[in-house]
């Protein structure tokens, strides 16, 4: 298991996570920025747990991010 | 004496109707572009302008702060909504544009149709932004239907604006508010080595869109030419062939103001108050001299020297004078002559007796210094240090933990920054 961590203030809604892993990522209608499904919210970043099968998936996105504010620890 | 420019200064309009636009990242900047003579800011908010990346943006929140604060000092405020807009993006950007409408902000800055057809129906004025790449009469005259200002093309010459300001004339071409369309033309400030919003380095590199406020900046780095039969390497010698030097008119300021635009733009959303501070001072300075014809070579000497001294990759005339071929940087990064170095924060300040206090957080303080203050209500203020005052006691040096106190006009608050400025002349 490994957290995926995401920094959403930083997010330039460029779409390119939710293009990827729709599994796990929306484009919120409201703020144009990415939303992590089912993430929990610890201050200023989001946060969820994730194992297999979604996770070298979403160790991709995070290389592919423009503004690279999502880690997976 | 010095010498005057040779060429006769004949304005095609009164310098005095000309409009500086500074731009402003922060708070900072908008109070430093205010007491450097702007009559004009331009600012973005949120995800959606060309400095996402490399600024703090404003968030919509702001929106208010940012109008009270240029109403209050007789400055107009535009917002940047350059970027391409996705379908995600609609709601956010309805936001933004009922706030801007809300708030009484002079005008919108935009390229992509969606932001034009909502400032339409909300009836906010709005100015065609440089994105947009207008190059041309039927293009000005198309966007006439919607903007009264229309920033224009990065790469013309100054022959082809004066052609466009003429045919503005002659043909009546109106903005929605009736009047002439004015036409805009960035005077100062970084170049994209693309034409102006056509980059897509960033975005196959990095998979960060230019278009988006993303860009990486891939042009301001060095490359090696490599050989594909025989794998060799070549460094390219002293040149970023991909970075251009930064535009600076300052020395051709007057043909500007002879090509007939209406508005100077300065580029550097993401700079420090210090930049847009100096910039704008600059600027202003030498439309007052055309005005007043002491726009003399000795002046604009002075008035480079002032300008090297912060952010800068080197300067040329851009594409104006008719270079067919950029001018690109030596060095990597800025080669300002000045650099300011953080040494501490506000902690008080004392209004009866116009005092100022600051704790030094790091580095030294030595008397002889000149201090650079910046901070939202005072913009950037520069303070030589003839005289020490250290935790109430006059002395030659304050260290780290120690208070320092300096008369200052300007109120402070605590968490305004201070530096210290040393000479970077050698890099």
């Amino acid at each position: 298991m490994a957290n995926i961590i995401f920094y959403r203030n930083k997010c330039i809604g460029c779409g390119i996570c939710f293009e990827m892993q729709p599994a796990l990522w929306r484009l919120s209608k409201k703020d144009g920025k990415a939303s992590l499904l089912k993430s929990i919210p610890k201050k200023d970043l989001f946060v969820l747990p994730a194992g297999n099968p979604v996770l070298p998936l979403a160790k991709e996105v995070a290389l592919a991010c423009p503004v690279k504010i999502i880690k997976i620890v | 004496m010095a010498k005057k420019k040779e060429k006769p200064i004949l304005a095609i309009m009164k310098v005095s109707e000309i409009e500086l636009l500074s731009p402003a990242g922060s708070f900072d900047c908008i109070q430093a572009a205010i007491n450097a003579g702007a009559d004009a800011i331009y600012f973005g908010v949120e995800q959606l302008n060309m400095r996402t990346r490399s600024s703090v943006s404003f968030s919509i929140s702001d929106i208010k702060a940012v109008s009270a604060l240029c109403k209050l000092n007789h400055i107009k405020a535009y917002i940047t909504l350059n970027t391409v807009m996705y379908e995600h993006d609609m709601q956010l950007l309805h936001t933004i544009l009922k706030e801007v409408k809300k708030q009484g902000i002079d005008a919108v800055i935009a390229a992509d149709f969606a932001v034009i057809e909502y400032c339409n129906q909300l009836q906010i004025p709005l100015h065609i932004s440089t994105q947009a790449n207008v190059s041309n009469l039927e293009a000005v005259q198309f966007f006439s239907r919607f903007a009264d200002v229309v920033v224009l093309a990065r790469e013309l010459t100054l022959k082809q604006v004066a052609q466009l300001g003429a045919a503005i004339k002659l043909k009546k071409i109106t903005g929605p508010s009736g009047e002439l369309v004015k036409l805009e033309l960035f005077v100062h400030g970084a170049l994209c080595m693309a034409v102006s919003g056509k980059c897509y380095l960033s975005l196959h590199t990095q998979n960060a869109s230019a278009n988006r406020g993303a860009c990486v900046q891939n042009c301001r780095r060095p490359y090696i030419v490599k050989d594909a039969e025989t794998n060799e390497e070549l460094l390219i010698d002293n040149e970023y062939i991909m970075s251009p030097k930064d535009l600076c008119t300052i020395g051709i300021l007057d043909q500007v103001v002879n090509s007939g635009v209406q508005v100077l733009k300065i580029e550097g959303r993401s700079k420090g108050a210090d930049y847009v501070y100096t910039v704008t001072k600059c600027y202003r300075e030498a439309l007052n001299a055309i005005e007043n014809n002491s726009f003399t070579n000795e002046n604009i000497e002075d008035w480079l020297k002032q300008l090297s001294t912060v952010y800068n990759r080197g300067f040329w005339n851009g594409y104006y004078a008719g270079h067919q071929l950029g001018e690109w940087t030596a060095t990597p990064g800025s080669i300002a002559t000045e650099k300011k170095i953080y040494v501490g924060k506000g902690s008080k300040y004392y209004p009866k007796i116009k005092v100022a206090e600051f704790i030094i957080e790091s580095g030294t303080v030595k008397s002889g210094d000149t201090l650079m203050i910046i901070g939202a209500a005072i913009g950037m203020a520069k303070e030589k240090m003839d005289t020490l005052t250290v935790n109430g006691i006059q002395c030659d040096q304050a260290v780290k933990g120690d208070k320092i106190t300096f008369p200052l006009g300007t109120k402070i608050a605590a968490g305004d920054k201070i530096y210290k400025i040393v000479d970077n002349s050698n890099g």
